[in-house]
């Protein structure tokens, strides 16, 4: 998902750079025309129209549904400064994985990263609180959990692994 | 091409005092912008393994770039917005003053709090971290962190409870001068600027900000205090984020009364509050306290709806920017035939950036691309965008416009490397911040892996770029300060 927000984000930006350029040039040349706040209009509907689209197509699956217990493996996993305990080394291929977050000290954030360092998900771990999400992996291999909310001097060295392995039915 | 005018000019004699107690905060800002420029640099340089820095000491630099950097932006805001507010309504200087010295005091318990206390707890201070360092920092150090913050909030509350108070005096109400006169259509022979109406929103939600960011400190230097006093870190976290969001925000909407009143002295059209202008101002009232739940959305303990408005809120808050002040800045310059020195230069580029910069935060605002964007890269990405080319260009084209004097020429050849340099140094950082989200870098990593140190070097390059010209337009203003207007 990433190198597709990446070039979204940056064609976006790059194209509202270029109006803006634009418009420091038209400094020179004439004066906005009589329809400049009827196009104001219109800019506020088509961008609010856009809104409502691009949110109700985003929010139609809930980002952060649980899969049902009894498809899903539990995972448990729990972080303090500066740890992470997984009661679960190795976790089948294909299968949904409900990971039940937990923290012994101050909010940290679990990370899942893959081989290639890539984050495929994330949740906070909050005290007081067990945080809950869903994953379903399709490659086997090492995986990394990388703390992704700053805990203290050791944050960059909390880290743990597991293996997603090809299990035989 | 040159033209001769007379800066601020019209302006109650109010203004002619407090200019003195402007350019001293403008040459502090100047400063610590620097200084924090500085630090940011060596964190890309030790992240880039460039530099060997202690971790410990990576993140005490961490802690104060972020609450320096904070802290500057909301100064440089509050001393422009009271500065053109003094052009509407008459502010007591003594007022500004106390302001300002138990803002120097704060400065001064967060930098012992960090460099002689050990301090690095991040400008976040996320409870209950400041309590639980892991032997890094006493509590003495976390008390003293926050007791800074808690001078600091006393004397903006002081300041905006001097602004609302001359605003009510001189509009009747508040409400009036938020522009619900225009709003409803009805009569009003004396209808608030632009600046005013900015003003009376940001006292409205900076002082709530201000107020809940006290609550959750005190409530954690009690924690410090009586470590069996238990604090909801969830609802403290909530607490910490409405104060935090609303304040850098708040820092970037009075700093954006410098484009309202300086850029009608170049296009020759003032800068005049509408319906449209009003109903803008009032959806950002509400936006800016509505939309910090999107810095919330991997908190999935959260009731749905809040993160869902969260979302929802972080898209539809671009409206205003965009079809409003920015659409207005592409109207007042069109055909303007304005000349373009470096004042207005940095205020044009201050509304772009800050609008460019909108983009990618509302990206990040989606929960399915939060998921893999929180706590990346990407986030510095978006908050430098329109930060280092939004409000810090702003407070940097305030400072030149203080010391140009009464003739606008066009930009000479240092003015224009530096704009260009500052330009491309700052597109370039942010730049890479992004790719390095899109990468999966998490931020605030004090060591970096192998396979990331590209990213960090070529960022550090970019960062260079920004500190020398930044160190241009400061000394470019604090040099002029003593000179007489041409």
């Amino acid at each position: 998902m990433q190198p597709v927000v990446l070039l979204i984000s940056l064609i976006l930006m790059a194209l509202l750079s270029t109006i803006f350029l634009l418009a420091a040039r038209a400094s020179r040349g004439p004066g906005p025309g009589p329809k400049a706040n009827a196009k104001r209009t219109g800019l506020i509907w088509a961008l609010t129209i856009l809104g409502v689209i691009v949110s109700v197509g985003s929010l139609r699956s809930w980002p952060h549904a649980l899969a049902s217990t009894s498809d899903a493996l539990e995972v448990n996993v729990s972080g303090g400064q500066w740890w992470w305990d997984i009661d679960t080394t190795e976790i089948p291929l294909g299968k949904p994985v409900n990971f039940n977050v937990t923290t012994e000290d101050v909010t940290h954030g679990m990370g899942i990263y893959d081989r290639d360092l890539t984050l495929l998900t994330q949740v906070q771990a909050i005290p007081g609180y067990t945080t809950q999400i869903t994953y379903t992996f399709t490659e086997p291999g090492s995986y990394q959990v990388l703390c992704m909310e700053f805990c203290g001097v050791a944050h960059h060295d909390m880290v743990n692994e597991f293996e997603v392995v090809v299990v035989e039915e | 091409m040159s033209i001769a005018i007379e800066p601020g000019a019209g302006a109650p004699a109010a203004t002619a005092p407090q200019a003195g107690a402007i350019k001293v905060t403008m040459i502090l800002s100047g400063a610590v912008f620097t200084l924090m420029m500085v630090f940011g640099l060596i964190m890309r340089a030790a992240q880039g393994q460039w530099i060997e820095l202690d971790p410990a000491l990576f993140y005490q630099i961490l802690t104060a770039h972020g609450a320096g950097m904070v802290g500057t932006a909301a100064l440089s805001g509050a001393a422009i917005l009271w500065y053109f507010s003094g052009r509407h309504v008459v502010l007591t200087a003594g007022i500004f003053w106390a302001f300002l010295c138990l803002f120097l005091l704060g400065v001064v318990l967060i930098l012992g709090a960090i460099f002689i206390g050990g301090f690095g707890g991040a400008w976040t201070f996320l409870f209950p971290l400041p309590a639980l360092s892991g032997g890094a920092w006493e509590a003495g150090a976390a008390a003293a962190f926050m007791l800074g913050y808690v001078a600091i909030g006393v004397g903006f509350l002081l300041y905006y409870l001097e602004l609302g108070r001359q605003i009510h005096a001189r509009y009747g109400s508040l409400v009036r001068a938020l522009g619900w006169n225009l709003i409803l259509g009805r009569e009003d022979d004396n209808p608030p600027p632009p600046t005013i109406v900015a003003a009376a929103a940001v006292t409205i939600f900076n002082s709530i900000g201000i107020i809940l960011g006290a609550a959750v400190l005190i409530a954690s230097l009690v924690h410090l205090l009586v470590p069996g006093f238990e604090v909801n870190a969830l609802l403290a976290k909530n607490l910490i984020y409405f104060f935090g969001h609303v304040f850098i925000n708040a820092s970037i909407y009075m700093a954006v009364t410098a484009v309202y009143e300086i850029l009608p002295e170049y296009t020759g059209r003032p800068w005049k509050s509408n319906r449209v202008f009003a109903l803008a101002w009032n959806a950002v009232l509400i936006f800016v306290m509505a939309v910090y739940w999107h810095h919330l959305l991997q908190d999935v303990v959260m009731p749905p709806w809040m993160l869902v408005v969260g979302q929802l809120v972080s898209y539809f808050s671009g409206i205003p920017l965009i079809a409003v002040t920015a659409f207005s800045t592409f109207l007042y310059v069109r055909g303007s035939k304005m000349t373009w020195d470096l004042t207005s230069s940095l205020l044009v580029l201050s509304v772009a950036g800050w609008s460019v910069g909108s983009i990618p935060a509302s990206i990040d605002g989606m929960i399915s691309v939060n998921k893999v964007m929180h706590n990346t890269m990407w986030v510095p990405g978006h908050f430098h965008t329109y930060l280092l080319l939004g409000e810090v260009a702003m407070a940097f084209g305030f400072m030149a416009w203080l010391v140009r004097g009464k003739t606008i020429s066009e930009m000479g050849t240092l003015d224009r490397a530096a704009f260009g340099t500052y330009l491309a140094g700052a597109a370039g950082f942010v730049t890479v911040f992004l790719f390095s989200g899109a990468a999966s870098i998490p931020r605030r990593w004090a060591v970096h892996y192998e396979e990331w140190l590209t990213h960090d070097r070529i960022g550090t390059v970019f960062s260079v770029l920004v500190v020398l010209a930044t160190l241009v337009f400061v000394v470019r203003f604090v040099t002029r300060l003593g000179r007489n207007e041409d």
